[in-house]
């Protein structure tokens, strides 16, 4: 399936990272990323497992630190805002996590609800309840409200996950993995998910994930990240279109295991 | 979910709630035994040695707590000083020379204070009063007490066991006196014998010198017989009689217990004359003479009581004595 | 990070101290955020009530067999003296100054100190708490605060719970066998109890509670990646706490005895 020619403006860089190192004590992650998400694109951080592509994302929302480079998201430098400032950019950032990370100890509903009901004490019973209806519905939902989390499948907490964050309706969405642990016919929903969002809430989104499949049919844009740095930038047939062994060689693992 | 927050709320309330009132009853249990609430006088003693006592020991009056240690402070070189708080009802049996001692709750129990409440004439005692110490009967010393007496019991019994053992062996002259029933019977008849015999002196005895009163009494008839002398020395005479044999009567009975205690003693001459079957017929035959001679005794006594001046005396005697009856 | 002299005294000592200043940091960061607002009633009560009520049915069985048993197995020893009348008085002590908050706060470890370890642990693993970070909720706050408080002021209150139902164990033990009654139980009982005695042993309760719940959320909040981590985490809250718990009545003791 191909994907629909999203409205892309160059000219507005929602994120921008520029010289950007990290290193976990000898293991260097990423060693000199530079990055541009152009407002409205879906940009794909292609690689494999273990390559650091989380590590970005997270950098990104500010859960890890960078060592060096500058991440600037919405005009601000994230390493360099106070907590407060932080959490009130983070609300204009959905982070779709790998294993959905619903909370196991809350019902779908107190799960959709926590975000807003802690960021937004003044909004009513009412409309609470009618932006949850709202994004169930969008995400194919309605009749999962009550169940607890341990009752989904992988696919349905993945798109609870997506909702929860579509509920604050953020500017950035950032998906780590999200056809991971998947079947198929549940990787293609959620890839078509992807797109429904971005279409829908007109997202900048980066997505990460080692899938040829979800690379090809979300993403605008691809990144191929090998060794800590982005060798090849462009669509995915101008990525692949390629003499670079070390890019063939995953091109052809993924699709022929 | 609304309310089912509001009933954790309520629950998690409760919870607390019920916990501290449980604590707040404990102190308030705790504090109506120590008496912390009461109102109470403060009073003081000096002791030379409070053997362990600690603060918060009890004060009892008569077997009633009435109070418990405040504080123990040394005093001058080697003296505690123990202030107590004492219950303000209690504090008008206490007087000015009350008495305070160290004393346990039971014999192994918790050190306490007793006070004993001084004279009722004096005044009571007010706080800040200092009151006399009474040295404590220690168990120190009471042990020490009971130790020598456990010794002389180890002692008397096993006296009596070696005494027993050759009793019932058949040693000795005594045991071969217990063995011959016939024997046994003549020593308990003697016994019986110099028993009545001892009776009677007594009796006698008692009736003389309630007659020797009588004869004080001037203008009696008896008064008037005694004026003849010769009557007199008779009279003089037959009193000292009796006095002799019941001397005679009282050291036989020593004699006798004397005898009886060193039977045991091997290296005793008594000891050795007795353990030969000669000297226990010998004794055999004293037993028989000591019977015989306190029959005679009976008998003399009561020759005494048909003698002619005193036979009236004995006569209205036993009239009074029908008349009580 | 240099290669030579990587370590300060060898890797495993280094690691040592290491996880010391982790969590003296953990602590302080507790004492930071416990002071400054937004404040997490509402998760607080719902910790309370799982920490707190729903630990009362079992941390108080125990405690009323712990005083049951304590008195009948004490019994024999004070009857040779003829002493029997003195098990109120031996046994409230026990309880009061030693068994209530000990058994409470070892049964608490096991339970909610576990249940704390591996909720946390799984949260961490499956980026739960990365996720509540990114939506704009303070998990340290959210998570570990208002589960170090419900501990520590939770533990206490059930261990006076514990003390109350172990005494009223050793009534029922001591009626039967002295028919004692219950005011004459409740004054021996309470003959030898200090107010010292009754306050150190809340402010233990709540020490311990401040060690399970610290412990618990430590280890939790930064247990490693996957599922072993979880068992870890849930692992060492119990043994560590049990250990520190033991460690701290030691300490305790020393101190009430010094004041005493």
């Amino acid at each position: 399936m191909e994907k629909p020619i999203a409205p892309v403006d160059m000219s507005e860089h929602p994120i921008s990272i520029k010289g950007l190192r990290k290193s976990f004590g000898d293991l260097h992650v990423l060693r000199d990323i530079d990055l541009e998400l152009y407002k409205g694109e879906n940009l794909v951080v292609l690689g494999r497992s273990g390559t650091g592509k989380s590590v970005l994302i997270k950098i990104v929302s500010g859960l890890l630190k960078q060592d060096a480079g500058t991440v600037n998201v919405l005009g601000q430098e994230v390493d360099k805002l106070t907590t407060k400032e932080l959490q009130q950019l983070r609300l204009k950032i959905g982070f779709s996590f790998q294993n959905s990370a619903l909370y196991d100890s809350m019902t779908v509903k107190e799960n959709l609800e926590f975000p807003l009901v802690r960021n937004a004490p003044h909004v009513t019973r009412k409309e609470i309840d009618h932006a949850i209806e709202e994004v169930l519905e969008g995400v194919g939902l309605s009749q999962a409200l009550n169940q607890m989390p341990s009752e989904l499948s992988g696919g349905q907490r993945k798109r609870i996950g997506i909702a929860r964050t579509l509920i604050m309706r953020p500017e950035i969405m950032l998906y780590d993995e999200p056809t991971a642990g998947l079947d198929p016919i549940t990787c293609i929903d959620i890839n078509n998910l992807i797109n429904e969002v971005q279409e829908r809430y007109n997202t900048s989104s980066i997505i990460i994930t080692h899938d040829l499949t979800c690379a090809k049919s979300t993403g605008d844009r691809i990144m191929m990240l090998l060794d800590g740095r982005f060798e090849k930038t462009g669509t995915f047939e101008e990525v692949f279109n390629t003499e670079d062994e070390r890019i063939q060689t995953f091109y052809n693992y993924n699709f022929t295991s | 979910m609304e309310t089912s927050e509001n009933k954790r709320s309520v629950i998690v309330g409760i919870f607390v709630f019920l916990g501290i009132v449980l604590f707040v009853a404990g102190i308030f249990t705790l504090a109506g035994q120590q008496k912390r609430f009461v109102k109470s006088i403060e009073l003081n003693a000096i002791f030379d040695n409070v053997a362990g006592l600690k603060v918060g020991n009890n004060v009892w009056f008569s077997g009633v707590k009435i109070g418990t240690v405040k504080k123990i402070d040394f005093y001058g070189t080697s003296q505690v000083k123990i202030k107590m708080n004492v219950e303000q009802e209690a504090q008008k049996y206490i007087h000015k020379n009350a008495t305070a001692q160290i004393s346990s709750e039971g014999f192994i129990g918790n050190r306490i204070i007793v006070i004993e409440g001084g004279n009722i004439n004096l005044p009571v005692v007010e706080s800040g009063d200092r009151l006399h110490v009474k040295k404590a009967l220690s168990t120190d010393a009471m042990l020490e007490d009971l130790q020598a007496n456990n010794r002389n019991l180890i002692e008397i019994t096993g006296n009596l066991k070696v005494i027993s053992g050759k009793m019932a062996n058949g040693e000795g002259a005594i045991g071969a006196l217990l063995t011959d029933s016939l024997m046994a019977g003549n020593l308990k008849n003697t016994m019986a014998g110099l028993n009545s015999a001892s009776q009677n002196i007594n009796r006698t005895a008692v009736s003389l010198s309630a007659f020797s009163n009588k004869l004080n009494t001037k203008g009696g008839l008896v008064d008037e017989l005694l004026t003849d002398t010769g009557v007199f020395s008779q009279l003089e005479g037959s009193v000292g009689n009796i006095r002799k044999l019941s001397v005679a009567a009282a050291s036989l009975s020593e004699d006798l217990s004397t005898a009886g205690q060193k039977l045991n003693d091997k290296n005793n001459a008594i000891g050795v004359l007795l353990n030969d079957q000669e000297s226990a017929a010998s004794l055999k035959k004293t037993l028989t003479n000591l019977e015989t001679s306190s029959q005679k005794l009976d008998e003399n006594l009561e020759a005494l009581q048909h003698n002619f001046l005193l036979r009236g005396f004995f006569r209205k005697k036993a009239k009074e004595e029908e008349k009580m009856k | 990070m240099k290669k030579s002299g990587k370590y300060i005294i060898s890797k495993k000592i280094d690691g040592v101290f290491t996880t010391l200043y982790d969590v003296y940091r953990f602590l302080l960061r507790f004492f930071k955020e416990v002071l400054f607002p937004p404040y997490e009633f509402k998760e607080l009560v719902k910790q309370c009530y799982d920490i707190g009520y729903k630990s009362l049915p079992l941390i108080t069985l125990t405690g009323f067999i712990t005083g049951l048993v304590f008195t009948k197995q004490s019994r024999p020893s004070l009857a040779e003296f003829g002493a029997a009348s003195w098990l109120p008085s031996l046994v409230s002590i026990a309880i009061i100054r030693a068994l209530a908050p000990l058994v409470t706060a070892l049964i608490a470890a096991g339970k909610v100190g576990s249940q704390i370890g591996a909720e946390l642990g799984s949260m961490k693993v499956t980026e739960q708490i990365d996720a509540m970070e990114v939506s704009g909720t303070n998990p340290f706050k959210f998570l570990v605060v208002t589960r170090m408080i419900a501990t520590t002021f939770m533990i206490p209150i059930l261990a006076i719970y514990t003390g109350v139902v172990a005494l009223a164990g050793s009534f029922i033990n001591v009626t039967q066998n002295e028919q004692t009654s219950f005011s004459s139980f409740v004054e021996s009982s309470l003959q030898n109890i200090s107010f010292l005695d009754l306050f150190s042993s809340v402010i233990k309760a709540t020490l311990f509670g401040f060690t399970i719940g610290a412990v618990g959320c430590y280890q939790g909040y930064n247990s490693s990646k996957g599922t072993e981590g979880v068992g870890k985490a849930a692992n060492s809250a119990v043994v560590v706490s049990m250990f520190l718990i033991f460690i701290e009545e030691i300490l305790v003791v020393q101190v009430v005895n010094a004041i005493r």
